[in-house]
């Protein structure tokens, strides 16, 4: 390499200078989770009768209701969809999607294997809050793959566009890495800041990290599988692909990493058995008729002693008169709807602006890709589409539902038609497995940024990449705090880190907790 | 015209029930067939919502609405890449029927007359002096004139107004070779000579309100 790292750079990565190692060093246990990790435990004082009002029915507002029925508070829950849930959506046989300007009914098969999690799709393991309501509410989890390396990369920029095996690409990409940095290791001003036994135990890493040679080099790996034989017979290594190809792609990022945002993602992910709105119907079916559908909330307005919700219902203007409220109605949707809150909440509620996202998903007539030894996990496709999901349930079943497009953050799909990007993701399919349009049923599209009543996915508080300003982490406050201790703002909208299921709970147990503290010290 | 379906519920009370299997369709109810989306983004009766850049649909002439949900269903309007807010609708606009558009026109025009809040300041002499030229078609209390086709604007959010005659002076908006009004009104507003200009207009419209 033409520019090694220095001796004092090196230094540094060691951990003589702050970093997480210092944390190492000052004896704290790796062994730790992030304090998120554990859920919270909800006791509210039991209260017999307090009349409480809960807007929208995503799942903070389900938690809030959940909690509070427990302990004996008389709760309603508005909802201006026909369905309970916002973005924890499932698509199966008769489910409407109720995108603007493009109505969808699903008309695949009717079997339990055949859903599509047209929104949130993954548990993490860290995300206790979400597990604890799965356990309690006896939701039957799975196990989701996350990364499968049979599944391909496809760029038109690599191999002429014929699609990549994951595993090719990564072993070749840690094969030159691994090699790369061998060799700065032989560079003395490096090697001379390490003992003998360090650069021994990381030269042994990188070795097997990128399956090099006795002598450091990477001349192609089994891990990409056999060229031949391997079984009966002696495998033999596939031809590598050179590091210039590797660079000709930019899905590295993703093919790469599998573990991102505070181990909120990973090889290992879990699901709801049957969809991710069983978790939701777990809630509500509890909840019975405590629920109102198709009663959009038209006002909200904060009292001394409680709150007034007008909502509509089969085209009647109600009243519901409570003594709490817990809001979950997406912000840049409460923006339009008349209510009192004082000038700087309804600014920072104006502020929060939406990320756009997209999916969609096909019933297979037959599971095509376990015949190219597939059975879970995501290709990676340098198009709108961007990835390519294999359902990693009901293996050898007969038919299943394979996502076929995924951008979070892409807007590409929300302006166009149906019927385009339709074609958008079968042209892209099919140079990933030949036979895609044949094997694709009925395709169902979701652009978030249309839906009724969403509008949106993750709710952006930051303008610059950077981080949250101080203005921002202000406004963010000032919606922490409830509205004359009577109206709360609930969802991911009301935590730093949007689009998350358990951070939509967790902001939940946040509300309650104040609303518990302020009933305890009301004069008995 | 179509009726909005009445809502038939299937809700179970299942409150207290040991842990029932859930599945859709225990509680929720029949989605709604028909088209009338508009307040998801424009508000609650059409009172216009700024943190979507929706506006105002509350007393918005039906012929007036009537024109423009057409244009943004044939592409006359909403086309134009440089059109961000415009891009956003035609979507919604593109499958409307004949009849639908009738429908949300009818519904629309059961909303209250509510004037916008005003959201900016310029400098209203120097808009009274410009708006001369808007007059002539709008009306000298930016009632509006149908027989110019000319809209009112009167109560408008001025946010909206600002971002429209931006628009219409870059040629973002009203460029559509069909797009006969808006082409008149892309001339037009090449008389306000820059965005301050357009600012001070703006405001003192905002002093029209009725
Ligand atoms: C594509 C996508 C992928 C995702 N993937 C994951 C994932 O893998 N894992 C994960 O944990 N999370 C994921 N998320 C994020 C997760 O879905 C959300 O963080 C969570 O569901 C938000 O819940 P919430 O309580 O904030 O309410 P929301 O779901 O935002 O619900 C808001 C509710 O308000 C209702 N409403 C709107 N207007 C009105 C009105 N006027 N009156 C009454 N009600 C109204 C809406 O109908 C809706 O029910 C994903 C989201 C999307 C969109």
């Amino acid at each position: 390499m033409t520019n090694p790292v220095s001796r004092r750079e090196f230094l540094n990565l060691l951990g003589a200078y702050g970093g997480t190692s210092a944390v190492l060093r000052a004896g704290a246990a790796l062994g730790f989770m992030p304090s998120s990790s554990q859920a919270a435990e909800i006791s509210l004082r039991a209260n017999n009768g307090k009349k409480v009002a809960i807007l929208g029915t995503g799942i903070s507002a389900l938690t809030t209701a959940w909690e509070l029925t427990k302990a004996g508070y008389d709760c309603t829950l508005l909802e201006a969809s026909h369905r309970p849930g916002g973005r924890m959506f499932t698509v199966r046989a008769g489910t409407v999607i109720d995108e603007i300007g493009n109505y969808q009914r699903c008309e695949w098969d009717d079997d339990p294997h055949l859903y599509f999690n047209a929104g949130a799709a993954r548990i993490p393991s860290i995300h206790s809050s979400v597990l604890k309501y799965c356990k309690e509410l006896e939701v039957e989890l799975q196990v989701f793959v996350n990364e499968s390396k049979t599944a391909w990369v496809q760029d038109d920029a690599l191999n002429g566009g014929k699609p990549v095996r994951n595993t090719d690409y990564s072993s070749s990409m840690q094969g030159f890495v691994s090699e790369m940095l061998a060799k700065s290791l032989g560079n003395s001003e490096v090697n001379s800041s390490l003992t003998e036994s360090e650069s021994e135990t990381l030269l042994g890493m990188l070795r097997s990290f990128g399956d090099l040679n006795e002598d450091m080099l990477y001349k192609g790996s089994v891990r990409a599988g056999y060229g031949s034989g391997g079984f009966l017979d002696h495998g033999t290594k596939k031809d590598v692909i050179a590091l210039r190809d590797l660079l000709k792609t930019r899905l590295a990022r993703n093919v790469m990493v599998t573990t991102q945002e505070g181990t909120g993602s990973g090889p290992l992910l879990m699901q709801p058995v049957g969809g991710m709105d069983r978790i939701i119907y777990a809630f509500a079916n509890r909840l019975g008729n405590r629920i109102k559908f198709r009663a959009p909330v038209t006002e909200v307005m904060v009292k001394d002693d409680g709150v007034e919700v007008a909502y509509e219902q089969n085209g009647v203007t109600e009243l519901l008169k409570a003594d709490y409220c817990f809001n979950c109605i997406p912000s840049h949707l409460m923006s339009g709807i008349p209510n009192n809150f004082p000038t700087e909440y309804t600014e920072a509620l104006n502020y929060i602006r939406r990320g756009k996202a997209y999916k969609a998903a096909f019933q297979a007539k037959e599971r095509f890709w376990e015949k190219e030894n597939i059975y879970g996990g995501i290709t990676w496709v340098n198009a709108p589409i961007q990835q390519i999901w294999y359902p990693p349930h009901n293996i050898h079943g007969k038919k299943g539902v394979v996502l076929a497009a995924y951008n979070f953050g892409g807007a590409n799909y929300t302006e166009m038609s149906q019927e385009d990007r339709i074609e958008d993701l079968l042209k892209h399919g099919e140079k990933v497995h030949p036979n895609y349009r044949q094997m694709a049923e009925k395709p169902m599209t979701i652009a978030w940024h249309r839906m009724n009543h969403m509008l949106g996915c993750a709710p952006r508080w930051a303008r610059n990449r950077g981080g949250w300003s101080e203005k921002e982490e202000q406004m963010y406050e000032t919606l922490r705090q409830p509205v004359n201790g009577r109206h709360y703002l609930i969802g991911d909208q009301s935590t730093q880190h949007s689009a998350w299921m358990e951070s939509a709970i967790q902001s939940a147990h946040y509300a309650l907790a104040d609303l518990d503290q302020r009933v305890r010290s009301e004069p008995a | 015209m179509k009726k909005l379906l009445t809502a038939t519920t299937l809700i179970l009370s299942a409150l207290c029930l040991p842990a029932v299997q859930a599945a859709e369709g225990d509680v929720g109810v029949e989605a709604a067939m028909d088209d009338r989306y508009c307040t998801t983004c424009h508000g609650v009766e059409g009172i216009g919502n700024m943190a979507v850049e929706a506006p105002r649909l509350a007393g918005m002439e039906s012929w007036y609405l009537k024109r423009q949900l057409e244009n943004f269903r044939a592409g006359i309007r909403g086309t134009h890449e440089q059109d961000t807010q415009g891009i956003a609708m035609r979507p919604m606009a593109t499958k409307l029927s004949g009849e639908s558009i009738e429908d949300i026109v009818a519904w629309v025009g059961s909303w209250e007359y509510v004037p916008a809040q005003a959201t900016i300041e310029g400098d209203i002499n120097q808009g009274r002096s410009a708006f001369q030229s808007c007059a002539a078609c709008h009306g000298a209390n930016a009632e509006g004139n149908e027989a110019l086709g000319a809209p009112a604007l009167a109560g408008q959010n001025d946010w909206y107004m600002v971002t429209q005659l931006k628009n219409f002076r870059a040629g973002f908006r009203g460029a559509h070779p069909e797009d006969t009004y808006g082409s008149q009104m892309l001339s037009m507003s090449k008389a306000l000579g820059d965005d301050r200009a357009v600012i001070n207009v703006v405001s003192y419209i905002n002093t029209l309100v009725k």
